[in-house]
């Protein structure tokens, strides 16, 4: 089966090197000349735990390609991927130029029937648009090529997505002919032998599934961000009512952690773009809304704790553990970190931070703001106090003593709630947690 | 143990005779006289399936009793459970006058150490109230222990028997120990019994009917904008529910949830949360999804027919869900009165809830004794509770019987291809 995958950024990469080493043949495409040059040279362009072996593995075996031109890739290819990014515009939409653009060309270099996927995030009705610019692109060189278009969005979590292509809860397509039905079926089935389901529906639905997902994950965030804070008002346990209530089966124990807000490249964008497609058509969608109300203030919580605990921030100084936007990624994007440092500083006060590896992400979005560690407890130096930001596994079970010796004070606002309030009180700290006692 | 059970509708009813079956001698009062008589002769005032006969076999075995008497029944027991109702107040906040009276009668019969526990869904700080006017009235020790209860309408008595978890919330060891004998027979399968403050045990039952009634408003948000967009919400649904994270329970789109609890608690957190200063965001869209979502129904049937005046309609389903004859808050109701308001009229039918329903509507329904005849004569076949008879259409009879083939799917029990293909115009929530 030859496979075309155009866009070699995360999702395109993963998905492209994925297929290739089922033993299909697969050619990535970007524009990107430079990209491709190091991609040739086994160099990629992000981290991603797993990937790079499969790259390599691949590549050698000649089943894996990468070029920077479309022609080379479409040609005799019976499928073809849009993973090309969709920013979001100032407005929230996601911005299809490029979508649209890969449309256009592969219309103009395509060979044979060809299925037509797009991978990337897209809002609802991108599929039609993507038919229409295959469309022209053929009628205008008089082309009788008949074509499918699919859409086949990505599930995939950064720091786990390898295994979240190869061992899928669900595959989901959108397809409106028995024949892409058909291309889509033999593409994934080395990866549903294990049972998991592949879900064929219209292209519409599926373009919806993406977006009502990372929509429904956001909702339990926020719902337990706004119990967490009312908990806290009413005495109770945030950290008690998660299990009395994740042990109801049919809500269950994930993603209802509370926090300081979602952050990333998904949940904040994909939730702004589907309140976006709901006033296009005229409807409000009141939870979503809400739901991005509670983490926009969210993301505020951990500074006003800090302030109502220390009154005038001017002069102050704070450790900050962890930047991204959650563990195992360097992703900066929408992270609550970005809005403490911002309000610590307009307050007056100076911050220390240590990521394990976001550092140089978060260098390069706000450059010298903050100082940065080469260590977690050399970010505690002099500091009054520590802010745990994002829940790296070693910041789990740190040391409680060093961490006393080196702050001025022995104070730590816990953002995630992985200390226990009680404990660190018996041992002299002042805690203070989200929504626990 | 020595159980009393204050208070005998549904709750205090289905706590009461399950723990009679574990061995307990257990005292079911309540100051309604007639009630009691009728639970003697094992009469049950309510409809839940399997508690009439379990009702019946414990008062058999002399294990359960039912009594007025409120004063001889605490001094007789060592666990005294409150499960009085706690109706919502027109703002919202549930009313405590039950629950602190019977506080203080406690009190005043406090003859030996007992374990007071709250079953009736309180608000947050309720357990300490309790306390207090317990206290007010005996210099004796005791405990109060919140402990929510789980129960659904209609699978109540399963729900009971093998609880997901048990929440418990006390602050004494011997309370504790108490708890743990007396739900040890129903947690035998290793369910947990969480032991939490008092007030995480209060939140913890607003918080568990806010996030089903979430999922719901959610959906039924996520159903609007497939409609607009014209993608399908049933495929959404199947899309997102194989997401571990999310999974499959509690997504279904519909006309919008009703009953005694998800409405009130919702309401109540919202008013709970005022009164101590914080406005959330998410629960009072969910609500405000939700009263919206019950009137779409009727804007479907308008949209469909534009004038109502003198339209007949069959309506299928009264319950608030299957199951169950409990009307409060129901979807069809609010579907009923509007049709009625627009000069239409209605015949209706329900498993169960058929009484109930005429109680609350009067005459101005008519009931049908079956689905079928509900339809003869009707403009269109409305479907607001899916009871699982109503699961299957039989086509050809429903086409004989109804004046023209229109149906209207709240619950998106049908398969719309299938129906259109007989010839009728179908309109579900979201779904194609």
């Amino acid at each position: 089966m030859k496979i075309a995958v155009v866009g070699t950024g995360y999702v395109g990469l993963v998905t492209g090197s994925c297929l290739s080493d089922v033993g299909m043949d697969v050619t990535c495409v970007d524009v990107d000349v430079k990209k491709i040059a190091n991609l040739n040279k086994g160099v990629l362009p992000i981290y991603e735990p797993g990937l790079e072996d499969i790259v390599e593995r691949n590549t050698k075996a000649g089943r894996l390609k990468f070029t920077s031109s479309l022609d080379q890739a479409v040609k005799g290819a019976e499928a073809a991927f849009i993973a090309v990014g969709t920013p979001p515009g100032e407005d929230g939409s996601a911005d299809l130029r490029y979508v649209l653009a890969v449309a256009k060309e592969i219309g103009e270099k395509m060979t044979d029937y060809l299925v037509v996927i797009t991978k990337s995030t897209v809002p609802v009705g991108t599929a039609d648009k993507v038919r229409r610019e295959l469309q022209a692109a053929l009628q205008a060189r008089g082309s009788k090529l008949t074509f499918d278009v699919a859409s086949n969005p990505e599930f995939l979590k950064e720091g786990a997505a390898i295994e979240d292509f190869q061992k899928p809860d669900r595959i989901v397509c959108g397809v409106e002919s028995e024949r892409a039905q058909d291309v889509l079926a033999r593409l994934y089935k080395p990866f549903t032998l294990n049972g998991h389901p592949v879900y064929f529906m219209d292209v519409k639905s599926a373009e919806m599934t993406k977006y009502a997902a990372n929509a429904m994950l956001a909702t339990k965030i926020s719902f337990m961000n706004d119990i967490a804070n009312l908990c806290e008002l009413l005495g109770a346990d945030v950290n008690q009512v998660r299990k009395g209530i994740g042990s109801d089966p049919r809500i269950g124990n994930r993603f209802i952690y509370p926090g300081i807000g979602y952050g990333g490249s998904c949940f904040p964008k994909d939730v702004k773009a589907l309140v976006r497609t709901g006033h296009e058509y005229g409807y409000e969608l009141r939870i979503l809304q809400s739901v991005e109300a509670v983490n926009e203030s969210q993301k505020h919580v951990l500074f006003n704790k800090v302030k109502a605990h220390f009154g005038d921030l001017k002069g102050r100084h704070f450790a900050m553990w962890g930047l991204s936007f959650k563990p195992e990624t360097n992703d900066m994007r929408e992270a609550p970190a970005l809005v403490i440092c911002e309000q610590l500083k307009a307050a007056g006060a100076t911050v220390t931070a240590y990521d394990p590896v976001a550092m140089p992400e978060c260098k390069h979005m706000i450059g010298d703001q903050i100082a940065y560690a080469p260590d977690a407890y050399a970010a505690l130096t002099g500091a009054d106090a520590l802010l745990l930001v994002t829940e790296w596994r070693e910041f789990r079970v740190p040391d409680w003593d060093r961490i006393r010796a080196a702050l001025k004070q022995p104070v730590v606002f816990d953002g995630r709630n992985i200390y226990s309030g009680p404990e660190l009180r018996e041992m002299g700290f002042t805690y203070s947690g989200i929504g626990v006692k | 143990m020595k159980i009393a059970i204050l208070g005998s509708g549904y709750v205090g009813l289905v706590v009461g005779t399950c723990f009679a079956d574990t061995g307990n001698r257990t005292t079911c009062v309540d100051v309604d006289e007639a009630k009691i008589n009728r639970l003697r002769r094992g009469e049950v005032p309510i409809y839940e399936p399997g508690l009439e006969e379990l009702i019946q076999r414990n008062v058999a075995e002399g294990r359960l009793f039912f009594t007025t008497d409120l004063a001889a029944t605490i001094r007789g027991a060592q666990v005294v459970f409150i499960a009085v109702g706690t109706p919502g107040d027109e703002d919202g906040s549930a009313d405590l006058t039950h629950v602190l009276s019977v506080a203080e009668t406690i009190g005043a019969n406090m003859n030996d150490h007992k374990v007071v526990v709250l079953k009736s869904t309180v608000p947050v700080g309720t357990n300490h109230k309790v306390r207090d006017r317990i206290a007010a009235h005996t210099k004796q020790s005791f405990d109060v222990v919140s402990n929510p209860e789980f129960l659904k309408e209609g699978a109540a008595i399963d729900d009971f028997t093998k609880p997901d978890r048990v929440v418990v919330g006390c602050e004494s060891a011997h309370a504790r120990k108490v708890m743990e004998e007396l739900y040890a027979p129903f947690l035998r399968t290793g369910k947990p019994l969480l032991v939490m403050d008092p007030a995480s045990a209060e939140m913890t039952k607003y918080a568990a009917n806010a996030m089903l009634a979430t999922r719901i408003s959610f959906m039924n948000e996520m159903a609007r904008i497939c409609e607009a967009v014209g993608a399908d919400v049933n495929q959404v649904r199947k899309g997102i529910g194989t997401d571990v994270r999310i999974g499959f329970p509690f997504l279904f789109a519909g006309v919008g949830y009703g009953g005694s609890c998800f409405p009130k608690d919702v309401r109540a957190l919202v008013s709970l949360a005022k009164e101590h200063g914080y406005t959330p965001h998410i629960v009072p869209a969910v609500e405000k999804v939700n009263e919206e979502q019950k009137r779409l129904l009727y804007q479907k049937v308008k949209q469909h027919f534009g004038d109502l005046a003198g339209r007949h309609f069959a309506v299928w389903g009264l319950a608030f869900k299957p199951k169950t004859d409990d009307m409060r808050e129901a979807p069809s109701v609010a579907l009923i009165e509007a049709l009625l308001a627009a000069g239409a009229t209605v015949t209706a039918f329900d498993p169960e809830a058929n009484r109930e329903a005429q109680r609350l509507l009067g005459d101005r329904v008519r009931f049908a004794d079956n689905a079928l005849a509900a339809c003869d004569g009707a403009d269109a076949l409305v479907l607001v509770t899916e009871w699982s008879a109503f699961r299957h259409l039989d086509l050809d009879e429903i086409k004989a019987r109804l004046k023209q083939r229109v149906l209207f799917d709240g619950r998106n029990i049908w398969d719309g291809e299938r129906v259109r293909s007989q010839g009728f115009t179908y309109y579900g929530i979201g779904v194609r």
